[in-house]
């Protein structure tokens, strides 16, 4: 770790002033991830912006119909009380199930909302700073493309990058169809569709995102959803608790009867950003419900996989999880933890 | 003394239990030490080859920074003196990736930390043999003798005759022990003399290795220990952190600390290795073993040879007339394999009793029956007696507390929503042996009271050998528990063996015992009083009116011993659940039945076995380090992908000991526990996945990837 220098940010315009200030400043949100990764020397800032002290502001408040009818996550807000809200674990219960699939509880009382989208991937030699990575040091090479690439993707990887994006969280709010609502450098406010918000590797796989180095993101909006009595959180992994996802799902179904209005599928540690199961959702639109047409539509949507030497059971296991959650969304109204 | 008095064999907590709970139980770096600077390893990037430019101009350059030790400037060090792993900076030579090749010295940890990221290397880099998967078809026999082949009969011959037939091969990957408390020491010079305080599951050895290293003789060096944060084999030879601390130390004129980081830990203090075991099983239709093939391949470091014997618990489970039991290891740039927890047992009984599983499903016998069939009257490697063993009963008990009549013999049909149910059993075994160690007593009466102090050099990893000593003292010299003080884990104490190979109980518990009758004898001696039933040393002190009294003991293995065969055996028995979509597992009940002799405390020997058996579901299930065959590093680096058991991966455990009295090994009838809790229970583990799945998974961990 370099030294660096710690300064407390009083307002978000405040925080985005002293960012662009300085071009070697970062934000620090909970820390869990960047603090790890300047130990490690991969993030060398030599100055961080605490944003927690904004604690109080609605930066931090989980609130109820601000712009849209949904909820509305302060970006500071810890991942714990996001996942505990009763509200949320009433009407979003994926986001909880998802939230608390993540870390461990001590992570995820320092985690917040706003550090866990921008968690950057857990690619070992991207953290190995002896090996070669593009997303480390663009140009250096992919050392995971050869290599032990088991965690690795099997949608939209270029020849530059095959990392996974490791959020849960994000996987839930991409079923979700949430916005990322974020302060611009001149205090202008944009809002990103979490589809738009990640990026897959292409060329520039040093960007995870789409977010500009002098943004701030505020909080997290997610509009109502039709299906919070039939949706699941499932997350395969190679331990019980505190791993990281092979394949995860969200998955979500608006149900008439037996039928199927709509189905909201999207997945994680396939590829570079939550993965939306586009293809699956489509089959399924007016179908009836049946392990059937969960089997056809999951096996549908991995047949664009492209798997590495390592990770060729996540095809499988792709379809299987999809199955998976959208049998336990059809039984419905299970328990969020 | 009182049966109800008595303490042995009471489920007693640990003395030392509030101190670890309040945090006041001083471990290696938690002394206080005024005007300490901090040492920060760094380590090399290739597998093979030779430092040819090393500039530390800019670390040396850093604030706080005091001193920066590489091969340039590093003491000559004697490279045989018993430190295991090399790497203790005498030359510009690489032998495996993340070998040491330097440390800095500053004021706080975080300069030396930041200024060990501003050393440059530049490295002449060899081709590194660091491809197991290909190495290992040309691996030699090993060096060392203690490995030579067992040949019993014909086996090869043998196994082509036999009515039913079973070969396969059965894989174990490289596995870190990662105690919860990393290798760390605090060193300060007095004069010539050297204390270093560090986790060290062999006191002596500790001593004599880092004397020997620092060319000095075992007098100027003290080893200070009182507690381990765990070591499970990896803390009973000493590593070069150690001697570079000492070095660190005397470099700069300060104490110095030093404690490894996390992903330091994987390539610095030995792990266990990767093995490849094949195993043919030559049987009649009715179940009696012939013959017993198991070939073990394994890997070892390029300039230093350690195997663990895969082929241990092949050699005495089982009556079969024809065995062949060999080794082969492949060298190559890789950190010194060493001692693991259950080395050789766990994984060789991970292969041998996956082995016996599958050809009880072949035979369509109970792979309780099958076993029990095959139950050996003597030691089948050396003809001796069994001292005892118990592996029947554990067995029969065991199937009975676990409800193994339950277990649906049909694999796979057990089925409950998307869950697939099974049952396993698998048997472990590790031997038992007292190792030399000597003791002393002190007596001081107060009053009524008498307060006695136990001095030993032994350790306690923390598993309750503190606790089993006062123990053993309080019966032993007929006072309260409360009243005895048990001081170990110092060189300046009576020399002991080590927490090491399950001698730890038997080795220091004798001589402590030992050491309670040595003194009550001298005090009777002393005694001009007749007595009719030999009175405590309590008694006669307090009759005598003795102040202070003390004695020494050299405590030794009975002769006889030698003449039987002496180990622990066990039965464990697993429950899984397997998602049928996920291939997600989970150990829903696990059961040990152990055979260990004496139990001195039910607690903390359940403790002990529980211990065991977590890991060994990590074993079976998610711990593995893979080591990236291009470079030879590794691609786990951090508990984030070395995966350890959670909670939520271990579901109900259970221990059971049966009543075994067995005073060959040892006067005190104690076998020891700390290995064979994990012995056996991969096994069980993969055989209830088979049974609940009806797929033999053969190579470990068995992650959902396996199973769907
Ligand atoms: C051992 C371990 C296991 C884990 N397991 C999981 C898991 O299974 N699933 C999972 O999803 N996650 C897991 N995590 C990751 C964890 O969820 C993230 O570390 C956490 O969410 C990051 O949040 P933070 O507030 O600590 O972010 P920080 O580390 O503080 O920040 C992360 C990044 O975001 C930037 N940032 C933070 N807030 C803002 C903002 N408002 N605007 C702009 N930039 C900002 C920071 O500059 C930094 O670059 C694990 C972490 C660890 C350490
Ligand atoms: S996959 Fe991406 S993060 Fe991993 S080494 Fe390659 S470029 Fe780096």
């Amino acid at each position: 770790m370099r030294p660096f220098k710690y300064t407390g940010a009083n307002s978000p315009s405040d925080a985005l002033k002293l960012l662009i200030k300085n071009p070697n400043a970062r934000f620090l949100a909970g820390g869990t991830n960047l603090i790890d990764l300047m130990k490690e020397d991969v993030e060398r800032p030599d100055e961080l912006i605490d944003l927690t002290r904004l604690d109080s502001t609605s930066f931090s408040k989980i609130s109820f119909g601000v712009n849209t009818a949904g909820v509305s996550l302060g970006a500071t807000g810890k991942n714990t009380d996001a996942a505990h809200h009763p509200e949320i674990r009433q009407n979003f219960p994926i986001l909880t199930k998802a939230i608390l699939a993540g870390a461990s509880a001590q992570i995820r009382n320092m985690a917040t909302n706003g550090g866990n989208l921008l968690q950057r991937t857990r690619c070992s030699y991207f953290y190995d700073t002896a090996m070669a990575c593009n997303k480390r040091s663009p140009g250096s090479g992919c050392a995971a493309m050869e290599g032990i690439n088991r965690m690795h993707a099997i949608f939209g990887w270029s020849e530059n990058c095959v990392a996974v994006y490791p959020s849960d969280m994000a996987v839930a709010l991409s079923a979700l169809d949430a916005r990322i609502k974020v302060m611009q450098a001149d205090g202008n406010v944009r809002s990103i569709p979490i589809h738009d918000f990640h990026r897959l590797p292409g060329d520039h796989p040093e960007k995870d995102n789409n977010l500009n180095r002098t943004e701030l993101i505020t909080s997290i909006e997610i509009p109502t959803n039709k299906f919070a009595a039939h949706s699941a959180y499932v997350k395969v992994r190679d331990r019980n608790s505190y791993a990281f996802a092979l394949v995860s799902v969200a998955a979500g179904l608006v149900l008439e009867g037996n039928k199927i209005l709509s189905a909201h599928i999207a997945m994680g540690g396939v590829a570079h950003k939550p993965w939306r199961a586009l293809k699956a959702e489509a089959l399924l639109k007016g179908k009836i419900a049946s392990t059937a047409n969960f089997t056809a539509a999951a096996q549908a949507e991995m047949t664009e996989a492209k798997p590495l030497s390592h990770n060729k059971f996540k095809v499988a296991l792709g379809r299987n999880t999809i199955v998976s959650a959208l049998e336990i969304a059809l039984r419905g109204a299970e328990s969020p933890i | 003394m009182e049966e109800k008095n008595k303490s042995i064999g009471k489920a007693v907590n640990r003395i030392d239990g509030i101190l670890k709970i309040t945090g006041k139980a001083t471990y290696a770096t938690d002394y206080p030490i005024k005007n300490m600077a901090f040492a920060v390893i760094f380590k090399s990037t290739i597998a093979s080859g030779t430092i040819v430019n090393l500039d530390t101009t800019s670390a040396e350059q850093a604030n706080g920074v005091l001193a920066v030790i590489t091969h340039k400037n590093a003491p000559r060090l004697n490279e045989k003196g018993g430190i295991r792993g090399g790497a203790l900076l005498q030359s510009p030579e690489i032998l495996f990736y993340g070998q040491h090749i330097g440390v800095v010295v500053a004021e706080t940890f975080e300069q030396a930390r930041h200024a060990a990221h501003l050393i440059k290397v530049d490295y002449q880099k060899k081709e590194g043999k660091t491809d197991f998967e290909k190495l290992a078809t040309s691996a030699g026999a090993p060096r060392g003798k203690e490995l030579a082949d067992l040949i019993r009969g014909d086996a090869l011959g043998m196994l082509d005759t036999s009515a039913v037939k079973l070969e396969e091969v059965y894989e174990t990957p490289i596995e870190h022990h990662h105690p919860m408390e990393p290798h760390s020491t605090i060193a300060v010079w007095e004069g010539d003399k050297v204390v270093l305080y560090n986790g060290s599951q062999i006191i002596n050895g500790a001593q004599a290795a880092a004397a020997e290293t620092l060319n000095l003789k075992p007098e100027q060096v003290r080893i200070v220990s009182p507690f381990i944060g765990g070591g499970f084999g990896s803390k009973g030879g000493q590593w070069a952190n150690l001697i570079l601390t000492a070095v660190a130390a005397k470099v700069v004129s300060r104490p110095v600390k030093l404690a490894l980081t996390r992903q330091q830990m994987f390539n610095s203090v030995g792990l266990r290795q990767q093995n490849i075991q094949r195993i043919s099983l030559g049987a009649s239709k009715d179940g009696k073993l012939i013959s017993l093939v198991h070939e073990t391949t394994t890997q070892t470091a390029i300039d230093s040879e350690f195997l663990e014997p895969c082929g241990d618990c092949s050699k005495v489970m089982y009556e079969v007339p024809n065995a062949l039991i060999s080794y082969k290891v492949a060298p190559m740039h890789m950190m010194l394999p060493t001692y693991t927890r259950g080395p050789g047992k766990s994984t060789g009984s991970f292969a041998l009793e996956s082995a016996m599983d599958e050809l009880a499903y072949k035979l369509q016998m109970d792979p309780i029956e099958l076993r029990i069939k095959n139950e050996p009257q003597k030691d089948p490697s050396n003809g001796k007696p069994w001292s005892s063993r118990k592996t029947v009963e554990c067995l029969r008990e065991g199937a009975k507390a676990f409800g193994w009549a339950n277990r649906k013999v049909v694999p796979g049909s057990n089925r409950v929503g998307d869950d697939l149910i099974g049952y396993g059993v698998a048997c472990g075994t590790y031997p038992a042996r007292q190792r030399d160690s000597s003791a002393v007593i002190k007596l001081t009466k107060s009053g009524e009271n008498v307060f006695a102090i136990v001095e030993i050099a032994a350790s306690d990893l923390g598993t309750g050998t503190n606790t089993i000593l006062a123990q053993t003292a309080a019966d032993g010299l007929g006072i309260p528990l409360v009243h005895v003080t048990v001081k170990l884990g110092d060189s300046d104490l009576p020399p002991a063996a080590g927490s090491v190979g399950s001698v730890g109980a038997a080795s220091f518990a004798n001589a402590v015992n030992d050491a309670c009758t040595k003194i009550t004898d001298e005090l009777l001696a002393r005694s001009a009083k007749q007595f009719f039933i030999r009175p405590t040393a309590y008694q006669l002190i307090v009759s005598e009116n003795i102040k202070n009294y003390q004695t020494r003991v050299d405590a030794k293995a009975p002769k006889e011993a030698e003449q039987y065969s002496a180990h622990s055996f066990n039965a464990n028995f697993a429950e899984v659940r397997v998602n049928a979509l996920t291939g997600m597992v989970k150990v829903t009940r696990f059961l040990a039945v152990t055979g260990a002799g004496k139990i001195l405390n039910p607690k903390t020997a359940r403790s002990q076995i529980i211990g065991g058996n977590v890991w060994g579901i990590g074993m079976a299930l998610s711990e593995e380090s893979v080591m990236d065959p291009r470079w030879g590093n590794f691609a786990t680096r951090s508990f984030g992908d070395y995966h350890v058991p959670a909670n939520l991966d271990v579901g109900k455990l259970d221990a059971i000991f049966i009543n075994e009295e067995d005073k060959i090994p040892n006067k005190m009838g104690v076998k020891g526990i700390g290995e064979v809790g994990i012995v056996g229970v991969a096994a069980a583990i993969a055989n209830a996945i088979f049974n609940a799945t009806g797929k033999r998974i053969r190579k470990l961990p068995i992650t959902p990837d396996k199973l769907i």
